[in-house]
């Protein structure tokens, strides 16, 4: 019995040493950047990093692409990122549960599109918007019953969990009506198949994207609102929250923001006229 | 060739990279959940065969708890729950509620192949003199151990798949990375029958295994 237990204990610690080895993170940048000054007073999860999460599921913002997470997210934290001095360490983690995850130290900002809302102000702290989106209905192309949000009651609408979208659903529609995704590009997806989804809500930029892929699905009229995107840090990180501030200030001036706007979409997602339609709150 | 093997082969030549790691992943969790599982199991097993009712009480109640929550729930309660007392990783949430839950299906495993060894046996080796303990580990415990082969190499296979399920944590295992295939290429299709073929190549290897060591134990004729 003792030989036994002896064998098994070695196999265990050869488990954990494996482990260590390379299984801690989920995903991490490979992009480096010279550390220096700033970020050292910061309060951060690793030393001279800065760890950001998003889900990883929200391409064009966040995605993967042949391993590597990529998309106007990422390279928005890497910008902030070496303007305050870090190594960016981009992270993902389901958005369902994102902001538990930053409420208990996983992580030391959401850079995931998350929308500044009142609900989550609660919760976190945001910084300044780094961009604008319109929430918008999309259905299945041809689709002629659907014309406006007044016709989605009682319509089955897909949905991210704990996404500003989810929601807007349950003002439109019953609850049992709503169904949940983890991704919104997959959500897209399942529109296209008849007798799934009426509707899917979603940002307008995420859809014209799957359209751009092909997907057969028309957008509905023009955006219900306006959101503002923004980074999301823990309420006691004042320092971090004023520093992120500056450094996607910095950006937006020096036309890092700009470059990297016009990379994804052609155009700058801060240029939005405000007047007249509804911000989200 | 038909064009779903197609595009199931492109998704498969675009994504093995990542794939490859999200294996090695996916079999650290499974090892650890196995070990550890394995270790609890005995102890808990022998808290259930022990004599003493406060054991065997605490050995019913974490057998009754893990057994009648599902392993995701678990996940997220080690993953959410344990952080008042220590921030770990979401992959050694994810592995150690592995080990966790298999603990107690472990458990049962060695406390049925224990039990099922005629008793007939203990009676006959105390009458040759042997004390309980020596009882034990000579005649019980080695046949018992070549009886609970099977069952374990099926729990094995169990774990390696209910891997899967930390996904919802965030670790990038194999599930995951299908999950954000998906939600990249607009292919979910194709995304998830190349996890499946993954899964399905790696319990084959496993059974595989599983079969060489079975027949060098001859559990067969166990």
């Amino acid at each position: 019995m003792k030989k036994k237990l002896s064998f098994l204990s070695v196999i265990f610690s050869a488990g954990m040493l494996l482990a260590a080895c390379g299984g801690d993170d989920s995903t991490s940048s490979e992009e480096g950047s010279s550390t220096d000054g700033e970020g050292s007073e910061l309060k951060l999860l690793e030393d001279g990093k800065f760890t950001t999460a998003s889900s990883g599921l929200y391409k064009p913002f966040n995605y993967e692409e042949g391993g590597n997470l990529t998309g106007f997210d990422i390279d928005i934290g890497n910008a902030i990122s070496k303007e305050m001095g870090l190594e960016p360490n981009p992270v993902t983690t389901p958005f369902e549960t994102i902001i538990q995850g930053l409420t208990t130290n996983r992580f030391d900002a959401v850079i995931g599109s998350m929308a500044i809302t009142e609900e989550r102000a609660k919760q976190v702290a945001f910084s300044d918007p780094y961009y604008y989106s319109g929430g918008v209905i999309f259905v299945r192309e041809g689709n002629t019953e659907i014309t406006s949000e007044a016709d989605l009651e009682g319509a089955t609408i897909g949905v991210v969990g704990q996404s500003t979208y989810d929601t807007a659903a349950q003002q439109y529609t019953d609850d049992e009506n709503i169904q949940y995704y983890s991704s919104d590009v997959v959500a897209l997806q399942d529109l296209t198949i008849e007798g799934r989804l009426d509707a899917v809500i979603t940002a307008d930029v995420v859809g014209f994207e799957a359209q751009n892929a092909g997907l057969e699905i028309e957008m509905i009229g023009e955006p219900l609102w306006i959101e503002q995107a923004a980074v999301a840090v823990r309420p006691e990180d004042k320092e971090l929250l004023k520093a992120v501030n500056e450094a996607l200030a910095a950006i937006i001036e020096d036309g890092t923001y700009d470059e990297i706007s016009q990379k994804w979409f052609g155009r700058n997602l801060l240029d939005v006229d405000l007047e007249g339609i509804e911000i989200l709150k | 060739m038909p064009e779903i093997l197609v595009t199931v082969y492109d998704v498969f030549m675009r994504t093995y990279p990542g794939f490859l790691e999200a294996t090695v992943v996916t079999l650290q969790l499974t090892a650890i959940g196995v070990i550890l599982g394995t270790v609890i199991g005995l102890i808990i097993a022998l808290m259930k065969i022990s004599g003493s009712k406060i054991l065997q009480a605490i050995a019913n109640v974490y057998i009754t708890i893990i057994r009648g929550t599902p392993l995701i729930v678990q996940i997220m309660f080690l993953y959410f729950g344990i952080v008042e007392i220590y921030t770990m990783s979401n992959f050694w949430a994810g592995a150690i509620a592995l080990g966790v839950h298999n603990g107690a299906y472990i458990a049962e495993i060695f406390r049925g192949s224990i039990q099922g060894i005629d008793p007939g046996q203990r009676e006959a080796s105390m009458s040759l003199g042997m004390n309980r303990k020596q009882t034990m580990s000579r005649i019980v415990f080695p046949q018992a151990l070549r009886r609970s082969i099977p069952p374990l190499g099926n729990q094995f296979i169990i774990t390696l798949k209910d891997s899967s399920l930390v996904y919802i944590i965030g670790v990038a295992e194999i599930f995951s990375l299908g999950n954000r295939e998906a939600a990249q290429s607009y292919q979910p299709f194709e995304s998830f029958m190349v996890v499946a073929l993954y899964y399905l190549v790696l319990v084959m290897i496993f059974t595989f295994l599983l079969r060489l060591y079975e027949n060098k134990l001859d559990v067969d004729k166990a």
